[in-house]
């Protein structure tokens, strides 16, 4: 279960900054995007910002508040970074 | 000071990070290493790599076998013994005593017997490279912790300061471009890892600081409790909690430990003592005092309860008041002692993050100014350019040669286990002093030459652990020896890191060097 959840929690906090970074023109249309227009890009910064959300509620279930919060903090620095690795892996394909 | 305000914090960032990133990636290198000091224990350590299968570390230990093993190796008129028991990190017990100005090295004994294991001859990573990590090993006047500290405020500067000066932080936010120049890829990296690591970096250096308060800010309790050794005894007592009371000098007994621990258990809501002492052993006014062991929780607690040795009542009870409490949390967050492997390896990860970001910001500083400085003739480039390899690679390999030491040096049966220790740590110093040399006399090619060295040190130590002691990494990992595989696994993956940013720079120099730089953390 613990892991079940540590795995959900870095899959919420990756997803989050995945669509917060695809919210960016240049890395919607890097990425192969459509229209901007299109009512599913506008929803990609708040759905970022809930997954991050979530990944902060599921890391509290599973450590409660202090090492939850604590695991929170720099497992979302290492999303963010896995992101930005991602984008770059795919711009230098 | 320049006309704007993002210019003077220009000025700011390049001249703090210039004069002070040497210490701060000594610093952060030491800080990640000690993430795993007790692994690199086993590893340097080997008579204390006890097999888990064999004792795992949950195993309740008798405190009064313990009392019984450690009595004969206690002096008469000790004034402490003390017994540090055995943790899922480190699987022996740590016994220390002390008595008239004597203060001897501690020695270790395996849980099963109870028997003292040989001396080690080596400081490991718990006693040379964590210390490193917050004192530079420079101990006149404190003189090492200030250094750290005053790099530490200069780190909180950088980190403010570069957030000011980088102009597209948030269309940047994840822009990583390694096929462009080298000025330009490690500038992307230095902004990648630094807004994205900021919160952790600002956190581990803000608590780091807040652990040596009584150093770094003793104005805080001097204005309350007033100045010299008295005063400050007296706040360390109601902050950190302080029993005592005199010896009687007349003989004395130790009632049964096993039945204090009891009381501490119940006291605690179940939680382990995770050490014993005994005040004045044998004196009719002896006293025990158990520490309640804080591996379940982030706050590093000070609980702790005294008991009458004789009879076991229990004398004095300790818990920190709530702004102690908070003190002892942010230092939890930063000493890490709690037992959680996902945090802990986020840590490791996260400080080599802060490695790369300062390498990164010296090779941006040196890749901007290279042709400029060669073509005025000036020397800034040539001399940060030592310095820096020196600091950055050099640092690693005077870790790895440290590491091969350890497994070259002859066990210390026959020499005295203290003297093999220094030899150790001469190797460390002697091959990072070579590392600066090296890197000033050939420039810039210095940056290959030592990701090579890197390469094959880090090679030579699994290869010397395998040779030496039979726990190659399939082994270590069959016996359930994970902290010496994960060492060893490391490194194998530092010597590839090497090996490949070397090749990297060897095929296109201009571009190799910032991969070399990503690489080499």
């Amino acid at each position: 279960m613990t892991a079940l959840l540590l795995v959900a929690a870095c899959l919420a906090s990756y997803g989050g900054f995945a669509c917060l970074a695809l919210a960016m023109p240049e890395h919607w249309e890097q990425w192969g995007g459509g229209s901007q227009r299109a009512a599913a890009w506008r929803w990609l910064r708040p759905a970022g910002l809930g997954l991050l959300a979530l990944a902060y509620g599921l890391c509290v279930w599973r450590d409660g508040p202090g090492f939850g919060s604590l695991l929170w903090t720099v497992l979302i620095s290492a999303a963010a970074l896995a992101v930005a690795f991602t984008l770059t892996w795919r711009a230098t394909r | 000071m320049e006309d704007t305000f993002r210019k003077s914090m220009a000025w700011l960032h390049t001249w703090a990070g210039v004069v002070l990133g040497s210490v701060l990636f000594a610093v952060f290198w030491m800080g990640t290493l000690s993430v795993f000091d007790r692994e690199i224990d086993r590893w340097m350590m080997p008579a204390t790599r006890i097999s888990p299968a064999i004792a795992p570390a949950t195993a309740p230990i008798s405190l009064d076998k313990v009392a019984r093993a450690v009595q004969p190796a206690v002096p008469a008129g000790a004034s402490q013994w003390r017994v540090d028991l055995p943790t899922e990190r480190t699987p022996v017990l740590r016994f220390t005593y002390k008595a008239d100005g004597m203060d001897p090295a501690p020695r270790q004994m395996e849980p099963q017997q109870l028997a003292f294991l040989p001396p080690q001859g080596t400081l490991g990573g718990s006693g040379f490279i964590f210390p490193f990590h917050y004192g530079l090993h420079l101990e006149w006047k404190e003189t090492g912790k200030w250094i750290v500290g005053v790099a530490a405020m200069a780190m909180l500067l950088l980190l403010v300061s570069g957030v000011i000066i980088h102009r597209k932080i948030l269309v940047q936010f994840f822009t990583f471009r390694p096929r462009k120049s080298l000025q330009r890829s490690s500038l992307d990296l230095h902004n990648l890892v630094g807004v994205l690591g900021l919160p952790f970096h600002f956190i581990i250096t803000l608590s780091g600081m807040v652990i040596f308060m009584m150093i770094y800010f003793p104005q805080a309790y001097s204005g309350a409790y007033g100045e010299g050794k008295k005063a400050r005894a007296e706040f360390f007592a109601d902050a950190y909690g302080k029993y005592s009371r005199p010896r009687a000098n007349a003989p004395g007994t130790l009632g049964s430990l096993d039945a204090m621990a009891d009381v501490a258990r119940r006291e605690w809501g179940g939680t382990e003592p995770y050490f014993v002492r005994v005040w004045h052993p044998g004196d009719a006014n002896s006293y025990v005092e158990l520490r309640r062991s804080y591996a379940r929780e982030v706050t590093m607690n000070v609980d702790q309860i005294f008991f009458d040795a004789a009879s076991g009542k229990v004398l004095h009870r300790f818990q920190a008041a709530p702004v102690m409490s908070a003190q002892r949390f942010i230092s939890g967050v930063h000493f890490i002692q709690f037992e959680h492997w996902t945090l802990r390896w986020l840590y490791f990860a996260a400080g080599l993050a802060g490695c790369v970001l300062i390498a990164t910001g010296f090779l941006f500083w040196l890749e901007a100014r290279r042709a400029r400085h060669a073509a005025r003739g000036l020397a800034g480039v040539r001399v940060v350019e030592g310095l820096a390899v020196g600091s950055v690679t050099g640092i690693v390999i005077a870790t790895l040669a440290f590491l091969a030491a350890n497994r070259l040096l002859p066990p210390a049966h026959g020499m005295g286990g203290e003297e093999r220790a220094a030899l150790e740590v001469w190797t460390f110093y002697l091959a990072w002093i070579a590392t600066f040399a090296h890197a000033w006399w050939r420039g810039r090619a210095a940056w290959r030459g030592q990701a090579w060295t890197i390469c094959l040190l880090a090679m030579a130590c699994v290869l010397l652990n395998a040779v030496t002691t039979g726990d190659h990494p399939l082994r270590a990992l069959a016996n359930g020896n994970l902290a010496v595989a994960g060492v060893d696994l490391l490194l194998l993956a530092l010597a590839a890191l090497a090996a490949w940013s070397a090749r990297r720079l060897a095929a296109t120099p201009l571009q190799g060097s910032a991969r070399q730089a990503g690489a080499r953390a």
